[in-house]
Order: structure tokens, then sequence, then C-alpha cells
């Protein structure tokens, strides 16, 4: 158990960490995930896509 | 000589022939609005749900003593748990790019049902692999998760804390349930076309979506004299723009 937490790495071995604002009541990995979720999406929109170039796709 | 009955074989491959032909099914050559990173969530859903598939395979071949106690058991047991949080990441990055564009323009309502519903599916999918998987994690989930059950009225039919009940789920009847569902949705897509972007639909005057842009016979690329890929129009004004693209597996 030991080796398993030190092989972990971060440490988890103790309450989860939450942000709790007024109403709003949620774990930090999960406010994180959703953050992210929103940074790639906004990514996605935004990012110019690669153009296939040699084939004369005017894409 | 009378002309024998057409089987049942027969009408059923001529319906899915109608539905999907080939070059739809399979296409080489994409509209070019799919040019965006917005459109390869959706494959990379797909992605995940094979290595989902792949590892939860080989952990349900070996048993929970391996996935708790050696090396490699740890590794794929962790395998499995990113690729479904990696899942869950593309898919609804998926879903909020489809619903911003309102992927079911031009009678696609059932590539967003189906969707929609696997995504619902592959909630409580997931959740029996969190019961499933034989530690105190396990416990406390399927404890607290029972009393949500309770609350609205349907512990009766669904026990967390039958471990057998829930394995069966997890491994059987809900992975079958999500992947029917998906390869329904990709066939769906195959048969529609990817949904169009707004300001094209606009470009097309009134009847623009429901044409199924993308739906139409996708031609093979023909050389110029210039050496360049000019696609054939297809009719609808659309095409005569350079508006195909080789398919890059994206969806």
């Amino acid at each position: 158990m030991a080796d398993a937490m030190t092989a972990a790495i971060f440490n988890l071995n103790h309450p989860a960490n939450t942000v709790h604002w007024h109403f709003f009541f949620m774990s930090v990995s999960n406010v994180v995930v959703i953050v992210l979720m929103v940074v790639v999406f906004a990514g996605a929109i935004l990012l110019p896509f690669p153009h296939r170039g040699g084939h004369g796709d005017s894409t | 000589m009378s002309t024998p009955a057409r089987s049942w074989t027969a009408r059923a491959r001529e319906r899915a022939v109608g539905a999907l032909p080939p070059d739809k099914l399979l296409p080489d050559r994409q509209p070019s609005y799919m040019s965006s990173w917005i459109y390869i969530f959706g494959v990379l859903s797909l992605t995940s749900l094979i290595v989902v598939i792949g590892s939860g395979s080989i952990l349900s071949l070996k048993g929970p003593g391996w996935w708790h106690f050696t090396g490699i058991g740890h590794f794929f047991n962790s395998i499995h748990l990113w690729s479904v949080e990696l899942f869950f990441f593309f898919m609804v990055i998926h879903l909020w790019g489809k619903y911003w564009m309102a992927a079911w323009r031009g009678g696609r309502a059932k590539v967003w049902m189906t969707g929609a519903v696997t995504f619902v599916v592959a909630i409580p999918c997931a959740l029996t692999g969190y019961v499933s998987q034989q530690n105190f994690d396990a416990q406390w989930i399927s404890t607290q998760a029972k009393d949500a059950f309770n609350a609205v009225g349907i512990g009766s039919f669904f026990n967390l804390t039958n471990f057998g009940q829930m394995y069966s789920y997890h491994v059987l009847l809900l992975p079958m349930a999500v992947v029917g569902l998906v390869v329904a949705h990709i066939l769906l897509v195959r048969k529609h076309g990817i949904v169009p972007p707004f300001a094209l639909a606009d470009r097309l005057g009134n009847e623009p979506v429901e044409r199924d842009v993308a739906a139409e016979p996708i031609l093979p690329p023909t050389p110029t004299e210039h050496g360049s890929v000019h696609t054939p129009d297809s009719g609808n004004g659309v095409a005569s723009e350079p508006d195909r693209v080789p398919a890059e597996g994206t969806s």
C-alpha cells in the first residue's frame, strides 16, 4: 500500500479538495476536467485546421 | 417458367444497399466544411470506445486478482479507466459541437437521438464499472448509489449492492446497448452525411439543409489539366466550389 502511495504522481491520501462558492460545490478534479473541456472546445472552434497540401485541393 | 418468389434475404439486401450504397457507407471524399477540429471529436469518441472495449475484454478475461495485484493488471486497469474518461471527455465536446450547430437539421433527427441516447446509456455503463472494481472504492460508490436509486424508486430493479447483477450489466448488457447505438449512429451519419454549417445553409436559400448536401452521391475526383483535383458538380450549387476533401476518418 505504501509503495502504491509513493508511486502515485499526486498524493491522493487525503479527502477530496472542493471548490465551494455560494451554491456551487464541486471537487477540484471535476472542475479541472470541465475547464479542460471548455478550453478544448474553444480551441476546436478557433484553431485553424491544417490543410493537406500538394493534392490541388483548394481547402 | 415463372420467376421464383423473392426471398427475404434479397429484399433485405436491396433495402440495405438502397439506404446505404457502398460509396456512401465508405466514402473517400467529404465536404470541405469538415476541415475543422470540431469534427474530430466523434471519431475520437469512437476510438476511445474501441480502447474501452479492448481493455475491458482483457480485464474480464483475467479477473480482479490480476487487475488489483499485478503490475500489468494495474496497467490495463488504468488503460480501461482513462479510456473511459477520454470517451466521456470527447463525447461531451462532440455533444456541445453538434448542439451549437443544430446537427438535427436536414432530416438528421435520428442521428441526434441515437447520439443523445448513447450518452445517457453510457452513464450507467460507467457507474456499473465503478461498482464492479472489487475494492473499497466500489463499496463506497455502490452504497451511495444504492440510496440514490432507492430515492428515485428504481432500487427494486437495480440493486447496486448486488455485485453479480452490476457486473453482468457492466460487461454484457450495457456495453451491447452502447455499441449497438454507436453502430446505428455511425450508419445514420453515413446515410445523411455530416450537417453543413449555418453559413452554407443560408447561402443555399430556403431549401439548403433539407437537400442534405453532404449526403449527395460522392463522386470520384477527376484530375484536371493542371493536375489538381476537381469534383463534379452534384447539381445543388454547392459542389461547384471546391467542397470535397479526402476523408480522414473524422465524423
